[in-house]
């Protein structure tokens, strides 16, 4: 089943206890990066959605990301509820933020250039963001609950963080959920109608500013529920969206644009390189490596890596 | 435009550069610094952003790249300020075209994002080579003026803002100046009749990454010390385009009128909103695209055009009626 471990294991005998450890290290990485990369599929699954699926260029992913983890944070220090509960509200909450923001600012510049789009989103995101910043100020919080302390063992050598196993469980039922819902319900067909000839869905009875709003606020909402379990094992403070608005264009533009699935197998692969940047280069180049794998990507294969053949 | 406009131009040039005999104080020719250093990176930016089309929000890579090798080339290696600012220039240059080559393949969102994933690339090298760079520390600047500090510097951005004004009206009305807007309407209809876009693209990079470098200079060398986090950031990219399509993209005076009016409202609003200064330029971006998609000049001048053609139609009827 794991042709390459076994010849690692093979040389483990020769090399000893240090190249063991070594094994168990990177094996460990992996594991961290497929829990991150969980919750950046969820996000990027939103973006692709609402930048591969419907053409809407979204500025502000990262910062409705952040909406999502302010929402979760205040409805838990004020109710103490847990954030695996509260983060559905907070999905609830940013689905009708997306609606609203559509119709009220989006539409209105319906047919313009992408750029109108980027400076508009732009400055949604710097609104959330400093909005943000000047009622809860720029101080960094971390939720404090029972579930934080608790670690899964396997074998001796290999352990992970019971709350990252909560988020990922719930982040992979939720990504499917999202898959079933754009392949399986009359919206979803509808919305890849629309990516598919945004001329002849009109023709066939489709409401398309009414889809749009709608798959515009599902990512929206993707973004925020991500947002609501990264909470519980991330430090939350204004800007920790914005990084996470390049990586969702990151991830949409690896996993091939339209396709939903190439996004949430490229968050995951996304995750995972990181985890091992941050192995054996260290911490500060992850971020790096994203956008040099990203620029890479967009000047060598601009389908993507799961992608097919743009037309 | 017109003989009449130059000369005004002329003028408050003339008049700009009196200013310091007016106004002593610092904090004051601070804040004109600011308000000149971006009307030039504004005017900068709207060469590829405004009249190529090319909305760049990497421009931070310059402005870095600018302020950096005065630091760097100057503090590690014990070369004279003003030639460390040029070989500023030169890397700039250097990373136009690296960046230009692999963006200007690419178009619409897909170009914006590849022109900040670069500057985020050398942003964080910036950052995690704390050995060359000072890292997260930051590193000291050499002073590029000595005596009155604040005078020199203004007058620097002053004559900054000078040359890309001149840059940018040579430009409008040289044949390169509609090659750029030719691509900016329909790239492949320029393409067509023979207008090599990736080269005329090119060189408008390359233009105004050499404005960007200087400007970053002078602003590193007022401060005597940069971060990644401050000259990097993508904060100053989104600010230098902010400063162009506020006042109008494509056009010679929007940038200048841009930044007169971001950096004054941004100075207003600072003591009110203390860190969250960055609210005030998000609310004047959701303006702009919403009521002023031309900037503040383009809207102007259409109102004016309109107005001017109105007056003709009526002036007309009246002619053919009789009264």
């Amino acid at each position: 089943m794991f042709p390459h471990l076994r010849i690692t294991n093979y040389q483990l005998q020769v090399h000893g206890a240090g190249v063991r450890l070594d094994l168990y290290a990177a094996l460990q990485a992996v594991i961290n990066g497929l829990l991150t990369g969980a919750l950046y599929a969820l996000i990027g699954m939103g973006l692709a959605l609402i930048f591969g699926v419907m053409r809407i260029v979204n500025f502000a992913h990262g910062a409705f990301m952040m909406l999502g983890m302010y929402a979760t944070y205040v409805l838990f220090t004020r109710t103490g509820v847990s954030p695996y509960v509260l983060f559905m509200v907070a999905g609830i909450l940013l689905f009708a933020a997306g609606y609203v923001i559509y119709f009220g600012l989006l539409r209105p510049i319906h047919g313009q250039s992408d750029f109108m789009q980027i400076l508009l989103t732009l400055g949604i995101g710097l609104i959330a963001t400093d909005g943000v910043l000047l009622v809860f100020g720029a101080d960094y919080h971390q939720i404090n609950f029972p579930l934080l302390g608790k670690n899964l063992h396997f074998g001796q050598h290999l352990n992970v963080n019971a709350p990252w196993v909560v988020s990922f469980v719930i982040a992979v039922v939720l990504a499917l959920t999202l898959y079933l819902f754009v392949m399986r319900t009359m919206t979803g067909r509808a919305a890849r109608a629309i990516a598919q000839n945004r001329y002849a869905a009109p023709l066939m009875g489709i409401n398309v500013f009414r889809v749009q709003a709608i798959s515009f606020a599902l990512g929206v909402a993707a973004a925020g529920v991500a947002g609501g379990l990264l909470l519980p094992v991330f430090y939350i403070y204004p800007q920790v969206g914005d990084q996470f608005t390049l990586k969702a264009f990151v991830i949409v533009v690896l996993g091939g644009m339209e396709s939903i699935v190439g996004a949430a197998l490229a968050g995951l692969v996304l995750g995972v390189v990181e985890s091992l940047t941050s192995l054996y280069w260290g911490n500060e180049w992850a971020l790096a490596v994203d956008f040099v794998i990203f620029l890479l990507v967009l000047s060598l294969k601009p389908s993507g890596i799961f992608g097919r053949q743009r037309a | 435009m017109k003989r009449s406009h130059l000369l005004a131009a002329l003028v408050v040039f003339i008049l700009s550069l009196l200013v310091p005999a007016v106004v002593q104080k610092d904090f004051v020719l601070q804040i004109l610094f600011r308000i000149y250093l971006f009307a030039a990176l504004g005017l900068a930016w709207n060469l590829v952003g405004g009249y190529a089309g090319q909305l760049s929000l990497g421009h931070s890579a310059y402005f870095g790249a600018g302020a950096y090798s005065l630091a760097l080339f100057s503090g590690r290696l014990g070369v004279s300020p003003w030639i460390a600012a040029l070989m500023g220039v030169a890397v700039a240059l250097a990373c136009a075209l690296l960046i230009g080559g692999v963006s200007f393949r690419l178009r619409g969102p897909y170009f914006v994002l590849a022109t900040i994933a670069f500057a985020e690339v050398l942003r964080l090298i910036a950052k995690n080579l704390p050995e060359v760079t000072g890292g997260d520390v930051g590193v000291q600047v050499p002073a590029l003026f000595h005596g009155n500090v604040n005078r020199a510097f203004y007058w620097a951005a002053v004559g900054l803002t000078a040359v890309a004004f001149a840059t940018t009206v040579a430009i409008s009305r040289a044949r390169f100046g509609y090659y750029l807007m030719a691509i900016r309407e329909d790239e492949d209809t320029a393409l067509s009749v023979g207008i090599g876009a990736a080269k005329n693209k090119l060189a408008a990079l390359l233009i105004s990454a050499v404005l960007t470098a200087l400007a970053g200079a002078l602003y590193g060398s007022l401060f005597l010390y940069i971060v990644p986090d401050q000259v990097l950031a993508l904060d100053v990219s989104n600010e230098i385009a902010i400063v162009a399509m506020l006042g109008g993209a494509g056009t010679i005076l929007g940038p200048v009128v841009g930044s007169v009016v971001l950096e004054s409202a941004a100075e207003l609003f600072k003591n009110f909103f203390k860190e969250a200064h960055l609210l005030i330029y998000g609310v004047l971006l959701v303006v702009v695209v919403l009521f002023l998609p031309e900037g503040i000049i383009g809207t102007l001048g259409a109102l004016l055009r309109r107005r001017a053609l109105l007056g003709g139609i009526k002036a007309s009827a009246r002619g053919v009626t009789g009264d």
